[in-house]
């Protein structure tokens, strides 16, 4: 059972990422979510989702899926090459497990982007 | 004040470089609530103690931006528009509201002129007037890509002026990083004679909420009933035209649609990304650098397809729009008056524009979100809503969700103070005065 | 700029009046009124320490101790042990530290800990004064404990290489797991009864000793979040049954000696015992108070604000770099360490938080051209961390190698920085508080403040 991503469906709106901040501080914050949509390539249009789980690093990208073990080595030219530890100060995924209605992500999602697998 | 604000309002003289910081009294809020009714509050308090040829430019959020009420994404810009010579106010959405009220900032006054170009930098509290001799006289998109490189982050929100409003011209734009904004009111040129080239927004603060657990679920039934909701638009611009009553602009568009990108946590995008030079269908990062356009503007894609361009030609023209930091609406209005539809050809008569134009309209907010309808009282006391509680004004012309009732109640339960429908008609009452 | 002098007389009567080593507690015990005293802490910042020490500071802050100085290699070989009664060395790269703190620092360390000071390793800090004939450590060798990882040949690592091993001569000291870890203290005297809890181990030491009684915690179990390096078995056989935490005498002084780093600040319990354990073996007379120099300045009002405002701009701004960093792929090995560009948060995050009450002291305490020295560190460290990311947009192998350089200097940046400011927030906070939010009892720390 965990979180999975369609980015396809993800119109970056960061509902997820506001959802999981409030999750993690009981306050709006976007510094402390473990689910992340990447916006820093504005101009190409270029946006995914990053999700930190307990050992690997989930990159949903608009072609596909990746998972990475955090700690082992992948292709450093990739962003969100899960080698290098990134999110470092984030905590991993807990599945929102004190929630009585599951992952605050997959309630907020508009779109659907977000479910349980 | 505690919740749902940073309490803190900057007041930043350009012509001296002070800059006083001031606590957002509560008083102030259980008064004015917040978005245009405080901004508006404050524009008066400042251009009547200081008079000067051009008037404060004030930025503020709603008191529920960048909260997980859907649509909250909303920033606003209330300034005396150099076209119609009214106060007026216009959306600052995308990223940029919700990064304004996380930027350690509630509210922020502008005012005097700059002996020359400056921008502002405002990051988490801290409010700096920099240097801008470098950003004089770049188009919005080399502005952009220039302070974000110089900051090194590449979510920085930069509101800009093109060379429009560097030289004055009316129908000058505020852009919202490389994109068209709602700016109908010539704030651009507002912006370049008091020199102030762009201001960058970037925040990792954060909001205590008065009472989290029942916000939260108030918020998530909205969510719930948005997405159950049949008549909730489809995503992307098209589908908003249409839902707005204005041309289905589907067909159209389709052939060159890559994604749909929403504003902030808001449900429906009402922005699609045009690829005009690259392959839609390609999901991976392309390594073409300027692909395409964001589309965040129904009014001037409309004009410019009644007017015979082709959904590329359209895309193009609006970009060259944005770069330049002119109002697309206003340059589709006078192209098709001159008859003009090559790209080319309308982007070599940006800088000899001049208004009058129609698009400005002749409401206090941006006509952005009325296309297809009549502006009227009803329309109006929607978007007063939207800006003072801080809803992103295209979606809350189309949600049913969220009434006026609703929005008080998630006030209260935000911020711990009361809100009643009484306060809210004098706010609004006071806006359209 | 105008300085506002407080007469040298004031100052010190200030501090006589509100320094905690000057201040007796009545605290009441289930049992017993006891009074004790606020040590005075040494927390080791210079060459070879990596981030963790943060965590000491964490850790002490919470308790109320702020009677903390920030010293480096060349604190160490002058006099400064002379004014502390405890020194803490948390993690990092131990040859680069021994290396750095050479003869003359070990000599210090030692007469500190025989005439009655208590050394505090964790990790790094654990390894140091170890039984060595390795070039360096070779000049501690203060406690004979042996270390279970250490091998000849290197086993196979099953995940995260560059942290799984490091040289050792011709040999490899070997990390079995990393994270948490169940361990169990002992209950011998004088520690009160034993407990079982979790601490997080990141490359220090599992021991054993000759003498039982010199046991503080063993190694356990391992725990669901235990990320294991090795094959199982061996990490059992490593570390299980093992000791964790070790206790030393030299003279008048002890040595605590942590494997797992106690001091995490997401370990309660584990804070719990190191601090109970420092209480017990506090030297039993207190280091001379040091006397406030000439050139201490005292900055209040717009001047405090301005000072502020200037530091608090250039963390935000490397904060702001920090946080798109974070999400990059690239990490750089420095020395023996590892370092992620994750670390470089660690420091911007541990000065942020305070920043807020930093704001809100009346008054801070500088010593001559240190608040000019922070805000300057402060623009260097924004100048790198750009720089860095300038150098990762560029996306080309020869650009991205040159990071490398930048990126230790940052790491000593981020080190001198933390420390300065965190000295300053100290001292002003130490002039000024007027009581210790404390509950406890000695020998059995029960609670720490938030």
């Amino acid at each position: 059972m965990g979180i999975q991503i369609d980015a396809l469906k993800c119109i970056a709106c960061m509902a997820c990422e506001l959802a999981c901040g409030y999750h993690r501080d009981d306050a709006f914050a976007l510094l402390s979510s473990c689910i992340v949509p990447y916006r820093g390539r504005e101009k190409k249009n270029y946006v995914g989702i990053i999700l930190k789980e307990e050992d690997s690093l989930v990159a949903a990208r608009p072609e596909g899926v990746e998972i990475n073990r955090i700690g082992e080595e992948q292709d450093p030219e990739k962003e969100a090459d899960a080698s290098a530890k990134p999110m470092l100060l984030r905590e991993s995924c807990d599945l929102c497990d004190d929630v009585d209605d599951g992952p605050l992500c997959i309630t907020f999602c508009p779109t659907g982007a977000i479910s349980m697998a | 004040m505690e919740y749902l604000a940073s309490d803190k309002i900057a007041i930043v003289d350009l012509s001296t470089g002070d800059i006083t910081e001031d606590e957002l009294d509560e008083d102030l809020v259980l008064d004015k609530i917040g978005g245009a009714g405080i901004t508006k509050h404050l524009y008066d308090q400042h251009v009547s103690a200081h008079p000067t040829e051009n008037g404060p430019i004030v930025l503020g959020t709603g008191l529920l931006t960048g909260t997980l009420v859907p649509g909250a994404s909303l920033g606003i810009l209330t300034a005396k528009s150099p076209s119609t010579g009214k106060v007026s106010h216009m959306p600052l959405n995308l990223d940029a509201g919700m990064e304004l009220k996380y930027s350690g900032f509630d509210y922020i006054v502008i005012k005097g002129s700059a002996d020359k170009p400056v921008y502002l930098w405002i990051h988490d509290g801290i409010l700096d007037i920099n240097d801008a001799g470098d950003l004089w006289g770049k188009d919005t998109w080399a502005a952009t890509d220039h302070i974000r490189s110089e900051m090194g982050d590449d979510l920085i929100q930069v509101l800009s002026i093109g060379q429009a409003g560097e030289n004055g011209s009316d129908l000058a734009q505020i852009g919202i990083n490389y994109w068209q904004s709602a700016d109908r009111f010539g704030f651009g040129r507002l912006c370049g004679e008091k020199n102030l080239k762009l201001i960058a927004i970037r925040g990792m603060g954060l909001l205590e909420i008065s009472e989290p657990e029942a916000f939260m679920e108030d918020c998530a039934e909205l969510i719930a009933a948005i997405r159950s909701n049949t008549t909730t638009p489809n995503q992307g611009i098209a589908a908003v035209s249409a839902a707005l009553g204005e041309e289905d602009l589907g067909d159209w568009l389709g052939p060159l649609t890559h994604r749909h990108m929403a504003c902030f946590n808001t449900p429906v995008a009402t922005n699609t990304f045009i690829f005009t030079d690259e392959d839609p269908a390609l999901l991976k990062e392309t390594i073409v650098t300027e692909p395409g356009f964001l589309l965040t503007d129904i009014f001037p894609l409309v004009a410019l397809k009644k007017a015979g361009l082709s959904a590329k030609d359209a895309g193009l023209v609006l970009k060259a729009c944005a770069k330049y930091g002119i109002d697309g609406a206003a340059v589709a209005e006078l192209s098709a008056k001159s008859g003009l539809t090559r790209p080319e050809e309308i982007e070599k008569t940006l800088p000899d524009l001049k208004g009058p134009v129609e698009s400005t309209g002749k409401s206090i907010f941006s006509p952005w979100a009325a296309v297809g309808q009549d502006i009227n009282a009803n329309w109006e006391r929607r978007q007063a809503v939207a800006y003072v509680l801080g809803l992103h004004p295209i979606w809350f012309q189309i949600t049913t969700e969220l009434t006026e009732e609703k929005l008080l109640d998630l006030a209260g339960l935000g911020s711990e103070m009361e809100f009643t429908q009484e306060t809210l008609d004098e706010v609004i009452e006071d806006i359209l005065a | 700029m105008r300085i506002f002098w407080l007469k040298i007389s004031e100052i010190k009567s200030q501090i006589r009046s509100n320094r905690a080593s000057q201040q007796q507690i009545k605290m009441a015990s289930r049992r017993q009124e006891t009074e004790f005293r606020i040590p005075k802490i040494g927390i080791y910042t210079g060459k070879g320490a990596s981030h963790s020490w943060l965590w000491f500071v964490e850790v002490f802050e919470r308790l109320g101790f702020y009677d903390l100085s920030f010293l480096t290699e060349a604190d160490l070989v002058k006099d400064s042990l002379e004014k502390v009664d405890v020194l803490a060395i948390s993690g990092g790269d131990t040859f680069a530290i021994a290396e750095a703190l050479g003869p003359q620092g070990a000599k210090r360390l030692k007469t500190f800990i025989t005439r009655g000071g208590l050394y505090l390793g964790s990790c790094a800090g654990a390894y140091l004064p170890l039984n060595s004939s390795k070039e360096h450590l070779n000049h501690f060798n203060f406690v004979a404990a042996k270390i279970t990882n250490l091998t000849k040949t290197l086993p196979e690592a099953h995940g995260m290489k560059e942290k799984s091993c490091t040289c050792y001569g011709c040999s490899f000291i070997f990390h079995a797991v990393r994270e948490a870890v169940e361990v169990a203290t002992s209950g011998l005297p004088p520690f009160g009864k034993s407990a079982t809890f979790t601490a997080p181990l990141y490359g220090g030491p599992p021991m054993t000793v000759a003498n039982p009684a010199s046991v503080m915690a063993t190694y356990t179990a391992f725990t669901d979040k235990t990320l294991f390096l090795v094959d199982q078995k061996l990490a059992e056989n490593t570390l299980l049954g093992n000791a964790a935490v070790i206790r030393g005498k030299m003279g008048h002084g002890h040595l605590h000696l942590y494997g797992p780093h106690f001091e995490h600040p997401h370990f309660r319990e584990a804070n719990l015992f190191l601090a109970d354990a420092m209480m017990r073996d506090l030297p039993n007379q207190t280091a001379p108070a040091a006397n406030p120099e000439d050139g201490m300045n005292i900055l209040s009002g717009s001047l405090k604000q301005r000072f502020i405002r200037d530091f608090k701009r250039e963390l935000s701004n490397s904060r702001i770099v920090a946080a798109g960093l974070e999400m990059l792929p690239l990490k750089w090995t420095i020395g023996n360490k590892v370092y992620e560009t994750g670390k470089i948060r660690v420091f911007l995050e541990a000065l942020w938080q305070r920043i807020r009450s930093f704001e809100k002291e009346r008054l801070i305490l500088v010593r001559a051209g240190q608040d000019d020295l922070l805000v300057q560190r402060a623009l260097h460290v924004t100048k790198s961390i750009r720089q860095i990311k300038k150098a990762l947009d560029q996306k080309t192998g020869a650009q991205k190698a040159d990071t490398l350089k930048t990126a230790t200097l940052l790491f000593s940046l981020l080190n001198k920085t933390s420390a300065l400011f965190l000295e300053i927030y100290f001292r002003s906070k130490f002039f000024q508080f007027g009581k210790i939010e404390y509950e406890g009892s000695y020998g059995q720390i029960k609670k720490m403040v938030a």
